[in-house]
């Protein structure tokens, strides 16, 4: 009896220390941990480079993981603020600024030429994730804001694409008339972009003005935001977009694009998205740089790094990890398997070597984005923190309008209160 | 001599404490020992991390810099100067008014009709039940968003009446419905509660009203309601708390933006978007203690008003 029972004990002690004495094995110096945010195809894509990495490099092993974007930053926020973030963290452009001032990531600017070879990448992609002087992530692609236009919706109808020299005015006048003289039922000539805060912040680029300042204050005033919902309902009124209640299903991502749920012959999108748009579509997808305030005026777009990446202050091995990077972006094979569905490489080299081998498809991505011209400007500061949520709310009062809640002349100013009222918060 | 009788009696004192000890560690301690794993989780997981987001909830925290102490100022906020906080109370508050009524009607409903003594019972019982398993899953979710949508099943069947209707999830008037329509569709789990409370009345007493005449209506208005009454509270209880817990489908509907014009902002959606999207540890830790304390000012409420009008018949 007392011999069970001193048994039981034993055993539920050790239960107890077995519940405490689980120790994390993370921080090995030959194993690296890698975090991005993608599609499956992107995982694919990213693996595989991860085995040649490892085939090339004996020794080393790369644990990788993905997440949606949305799901991705509170991991990262949350492993880098427990101590544990992943040695590799792809990074985008809006986040690098902040992680790196507050001493999350390690400065590669020692690598340059050494271990890290990115002396034919384009000037102003390395200084897109440079941050205070010193380089803190490497671009893995450039890409810019497109539309994206249904081929054969067009065809149908017996109209023109919208084109390098569009302006906003023929756009309007075009999509209405392709509303009406379209056979499909509940079917509009585009989604409604008055939320989009990429075409909005091309369309003030065009007007001399920006989505933020350098120093973090907004670049707008209330009477270019008037000027935008204005121009958006009286386009919706005349029937050019889609209706408020189906744009409402669009939460910017490929698949719930109003091209993909099959509403519209127009969305807008990035770039590197041409490949997944087509891929879910069986009509034949094109893209095209978004319209113009005026014909002689700048085209508003930029040359974005899609993403980085970047190395953990927190590394074990961030020689290591910087040799993952440079291999990623400078070793052929590797360009072979990422194709630009992070965008277009940055290497010159790998460029060169890349494109002859893509498909039509790519190559068109490809030369979109060489081909912007002037339509391409300088590289925006990065915006300010509580960007995010002032992204929220032009959705927000852009459905506000949609819906007939408030007028574009309201509007206006109450989005200037709430947007400084924003950023002021942080 | 005093002083030596005075040690030896604290010495006695020191073993009667420790046989006391040792007596409770023989009796209980096997059982704290197997308590060990749970006690471990509740006060690491659960009450450790709960009185951390109390701090937390007077600080500004972007989990990357060190917390840093701001007083009340989080709760002022959120009642001066604060409208989404505002609209997602509004949302919170009509969902809870509606779906939980409606709920814990059609699940009263569907157990009295099932405790007819009808064949194939255990049958039914799970079917009804299934829902209950199923609907604060991201599948169920996505499944509504197709039905409710532009050109979803429901609009589909409409169609056949010649009635053009709305894309239900993404118009402001519409979108709060379709949720509390998928919560009431949940009845499964009050309904089980309720058949057992069902079972628990005397069938004499229903023979007792027959014979004096009582029409059906009558006996469960004056029989079943009555006896049902400590079922129902119980009921009413935790079917308020799991929706103003309601977080899942409106996560899911609207793509985690509450919209369309934050006509989908459950308060543990801003609570989220306040945490995981802006980063404001410390302002989303304010609003998990408000939603503590209104929802204990909902249960005491519901506790305090029980006297008159729940019956414990024994």
């Amino acid at each position: 009896m007392t011999n069970r029972r001193s048994f039981l004990i034993g055993s539920a002690a050790l239960a107890a220390l077995g519940a405490t004495g689980v120790r994390p094995a993370f921080a090995q110096a030959d194993r690296l941990r890698l975090l991005w945010w993608g599609s499956q195809d992107r995982a694919d894509r990213t693996f595989a480079v991860a085995d040649l990495f490892e085939a090339a490099n004996s020794g080393m092993t790369v644990d990788g993981e993905f997440l949606g974007w949305g799901d991705y930053w509170p991991r990262v926020a949350t492993q880098t603020a427990g101590g544990n973030a992943p040695d590799v963290i792809q990074m985008d452009y809006r986040y690098l600024f902040e992680y790196a001032r507050r001493g999350a990531l390690a400065p590669l600017e020692g690598y340059r030429g050494e271990a890290l070879h990115v002396d034919d990448f384009d000037q102003a992609q390395i200084e897109g994730g440079s941050v205070d002087g010193s380089l803190y992530g490497i671009s893995l692609g450039a890409n810019s804001s497109a539309l994206m236009l249904n081929v054969a919706a067009f065809e149908e109808v017996g109209m023109d694409l919208p084109g390098p020299d569009t302006t906003w005015e023929e756009f309007a006048a075009a999509m209405t008339e392709f509303s009406q003289a379209t056979p499909r039922q509940n079917y509009a000539g585009t989604a409604d972009g008055s939320g989009v805060e990429p075409l909005f912040e091309n369309w003030l680029r065009q007007r001399g003005k920006a989505l933020y300042t350098a120093d973090e204050q907004l670049g707008f005033d209330a009477a270019d935001v008037t000027e935008w919902f204005q121009m958006w309902a009286d386009m919706r009124a005349a029937g050019a977009t889609v209706p408020p209640d189906v744009q409402a299903l669009d939460q910017y991502t490929i698949e719930t694009g109003m091209v993909s749920l099959g509403r519209a012959a127009t969305s807008f999108a990035h770039s590197n998205q041409l490949v997944g748009y087509q891929a879910i579509n069986p009509e034949p997808i094109t893209l095209s740089n978004y319209p113009r305030v005026g014909a002689d005026g700048s085209g508003g777009h930029y040359r974005k790094p899609s993403m980085f990446f970047s190395v953990a202050s927190q590394a074990a091995n961030p020689e290591g990890a910087v040799a993952f990077i440079d291999f990623f972006v400078n070793n052929p094979e590797a360009a072979a398997v990422l194709g630009v569905e992070r965008g277009v490489p940055e290497s010159a080299a790998v460029r060169d070597a890349l494109t002859p081998t893509l498909d039509e498809l790519g190559q068109r991505a490809v030369a979109y984005v060489a081909g912007l011209g002037d339509l391409a400007g300088a590289l925006p500061p990065p915006p300010p923190a509580g960007a995010g949520e002032v992204d929220f709310a032009l959705r927000r009062v852009s459905e506000e309008i949609a819906f007939g809640a408030t007028t574009p002349e309201a509007a206006g100013p109450a989005f200037i209160d709430e947007a400084a009222g924003i950023l002021a918060r942080g | 001599m005093t002083a030596r009788a005075d040690a030896s009696i604290d010495i006695a004192a020191g073993r009667a404490n420790r046989s006391v000890l040792s007596r409770f560690w023989e009796r209980n301690g096997a059982g704290y020992m197997f308590l060990v794993p749970w006690l471990i989780g509740f006060f690491g997981l659960t009450l450790g991390p709960a009185l951390i987001s109390l701090y937390l909830s007077f600080t500004n925290f972007d989990l990357l810099r060190e917390p840093v102490w701001v007083g009340t100022a989080n709760y002022v906020r959120m009642v001066t100067a604060d409208p989404k906080f505002a609209a997602s109370m509004r949302v919170t508050f009509s969902f809870v008014l509606f779906s939980v009524p409606l709920k814990l009607c059609f699940a009263l409903l569907v157990a009295v009709a099932l405790n007819r003594g009808m064949r194939g019972l255990p049958l039914y019982r799970a079917v009804f039940y299934l829902p209950s398993l199923l609907g604060a899953s991201v599948a169920i979710a996505v499944l509504w968003r197709q039905l409710f949508a532009a050109d979803g099943l429901v609009n589909m069947f409409l169609a056949n009446f010649g009635i053009v209707g709305p894309s239900w999830i993404s118009n402001p008037n519409y979108s709060l419905w379709t949720l509390i329509v998928l919560s009431v569709w949940q009845f499964g789990s009050p309904m089980i509660i309720f058949l057992a409370g069902l079972r628990q009345i005397p069938a004499d007493m229903y023979e007792a009203a027959s014979l004096d005449g009582a029409s059906r209506w009558r006996q469960f208005y004056k029989i079943t309601l009555p006896l049902l009454t400590p079922v129902i509270f119980f009921n009413a209880v935790v079917q308020t708390i799991e929706a103003f817990k309601a977080f899942t489908p409106a996560f899911i509907i609207s793509g985690g933006t509450g919209g369309p014009i934050n006509s989908t902002l459950f308060y543990t959606l801003y609570l989220y978007q306040e945490a995981f999207a802006y980063f404001r540890m410390g302002y989303a830790s304010a609003l998990a203690w408000v939603l503590v304390v209104i929802v204990a000012l909902f249960t005491g409420f519901a506790f305090l008003t029980s006297k008159f009008w729940v019956h414990y018949d024994d």
